[in-house]
């Protein structure tokens, strides 16, 4: 038969240091950099080296590393790493910073609300698409917040589209108030009844 | 079960959003009898008296409700021969264009993983002696391997019920299977000890490298089940195990474009599968 079987362990190869792997970030080879930026979330000061190389990592393969690594740790210096990431020019960089604050917006409960708040129109645009992944209740209450006082009508239209999945009754009033307000524009208007009519057609509110 | 309305077409759209958005799968208003089936199902099994409470459970994932749910929707379970698509995929198309890089009597490894109670692996085992004409050329390494270590005592014992064994021709019963009493069959020592299997948790970095480099890897129906950050490390550590241009076979309703950007999409005739790029990170 020519199906063979062998023994299943094969070496993984030596394991460099934990300052050899925070070297290896700004490594001219893609491999070695590649392997650091898995690694360095394990190493103490890792966080802060990868959210220095990131910005330069020109290797996307490398750079979906580094985001893995950094979503592997929903902690204060990650994230702050990450939304620092959301004002950059690059749409990659944006982008893939969006993705891994998705990944820790449930592990970090301060985390939306500092971002739903943040002086940047941008950055409260793309935060909005963060609350999707919480429960329906906070998730409302975050974006009636947000919608109440907000007064730039792209971060409204954001927030009311996630309203569409994620919203509950307790989002009615601050709708209504939201389209009266922004009256003269038949895209929210016509963007808040659809939600609306979605909210009311649901046979209970959503509570959890 | 008891007796619930109908999804409204809003809860029904709100639902489809949702699971495209988690798992990919697409649902239309043609599959809303089979999917309102399962949601009705759902909400009997996890007591929810309203859609509207039952999504709002699968939303936040209580106690597993996500992993529940999408069982009920693709009917989750191994048998012989099992998408069979893929195998002739594996040898019209992808062995074709591994052996390219290889000189006759080379190694191909094929890795099955999570391989379950073994139908996969073995599967893919019969499936290369009975139709694929190079098979004698090369040295043919097989690896199962499951985080499950009672599931892979059972693939290591190769007995297997009249179900697992479904779509599998008498023909090819009788020469690969003895049978055994309680309509079971156990399949033959030769092809048992071909298959290598091994425990290993496919988020584990450590426990995947290793296994070392394949050339194909069959990792279906698993995925879909992880969170999106252990998707992602589980998408880096099987990107690690494919040697540059190996394949990586997933579930028919799984996409690794929606998980990572790592893979390149290659489309055959029978299977849409992704490739490790021959550059790029080792």
């Amino acid at each position: 038969m020519p199906l063979v079987r062998k023994p299943a362990n094969h070496s993984p190869g030596a394991k460099p240091d934990a300052s050899e792997v925070l070297q290896l970030l700004a490594s001219s080879s893609t491999d070695e950099r590649w392997a650091a930026a898995r690694a360095a979330a394990d190493v103490v000061g890792g966080i802060s080296a990868i959210a220095a190389a990131l910005p330069t990592e020109h290797d996307s393969r490398v750079r979906e590393a580094m985001f893995t690594s950094l979503a592997r740790h929903a902690t204060a210096e990650s994230m702050d790493a990450l939304i620092g990431l959301l004002r950059s020019d690059s749409a990659n960089l944006r982008t893939g910073a969006l993705d891994t604050l998705r990944i820790l917006a449930g592990a970090a409960p301060g985390l939306l609300p500092r971002l739903l708040s943040d002086a940047d129109a941008d950055v409260r645009i793309l935060s909005c698409e963060l609350a999707r992944s919480l429960p329906s209740a906070e998730a409302t209450h975050l974006l009636c917040v947000l919608l109440a006082a907000e007064q730039e009508i792209n971060v409204c239209a954001a927030a009311v589209d996630v309203l569409a999945e994620v919203g509950s009754s307790d989002a009615l009033a601050t709708l209504n108030e939201c389209a009266r307000r922004f009256g003269e524009s038949p895209f929210i208007a016509f963007a808040i009844e659809i939600v609306i009519h979605r909210i009311t057609s649901q046979s209970t509110p959503a509570r959890a | 079960m008891p007796e619930f309305p109908a999804l409204t077409e809003e809860e029904f759209r709100r639902l489809c959003e949702y699971l495209y958005r988690r798992s990919g799968m697409i649902f239309t208003e043609a599959k809303r009898y089979y999917v309102e089936r399962r949601v009705h199902e759902r909400m009997s099994a996890t007591g929810s008296a309203s859609f509207a409470s039952y999504f709002a459970c699968l939303r936040i994932n209580a106690r597993g409700e996500n992993e529940h749910f999408i069982n009920a929707l693709t009917v989750n379970e191994t048998y012989f021969y099992r998408e069979k698509h893929q195998l002739r995929c594996l040898t019209t198309d992808l062995l074709a264009e591994r052996i390219r890089e290889k000189r006759k009597g080379e190694a191909i490894r094929i890795w099955s993983v999570p391989c379950s109670t073994g139908e996969e692996p073995f599967s893919v085992a019969m499936w290369l002696l009975e139709n694929w004409p190079r098979v004698d050329d090369y040295e043919i390494e097989i690896v199962g391997s499951d985080i499950d270590t009672k599931v892979l005592e059972q693939a290591n014992a190769g007995i297997f019920g009249k179900r697992s064994l479904m779509r599998l021709s008498p023909d090819l019963v009788e020469r690969y299977f003895s049978p055994m009493p309680e309509e079971r069959w156990m399949i033959l020592d030769d092809l048992r000890h071909s298959v290598q299997f091994s425990a290993v948790n496919i988020v584990e970095p450590g426990d995947t490298r290793i296994h070392g480099h394949f050339d194909v890897i069959f990792c279906r129906n698993v995925l879909i089940y992880f969170d999106d950050a252990s998707r992602r490390i589980a998408a880096e550590n099987l990107y690690e195990n494919l040697l540059p241009g190996g394949f990586i076979c997933l579930g028919h309703t799984e996409s690794m474009s929606r998980i990572s950007p790592l893979f390149e999409v290659r489309r055959f005739a029978d299977a849409i599968v992704y490739q490790r790029p021959a550059g790029g990170p080792d």
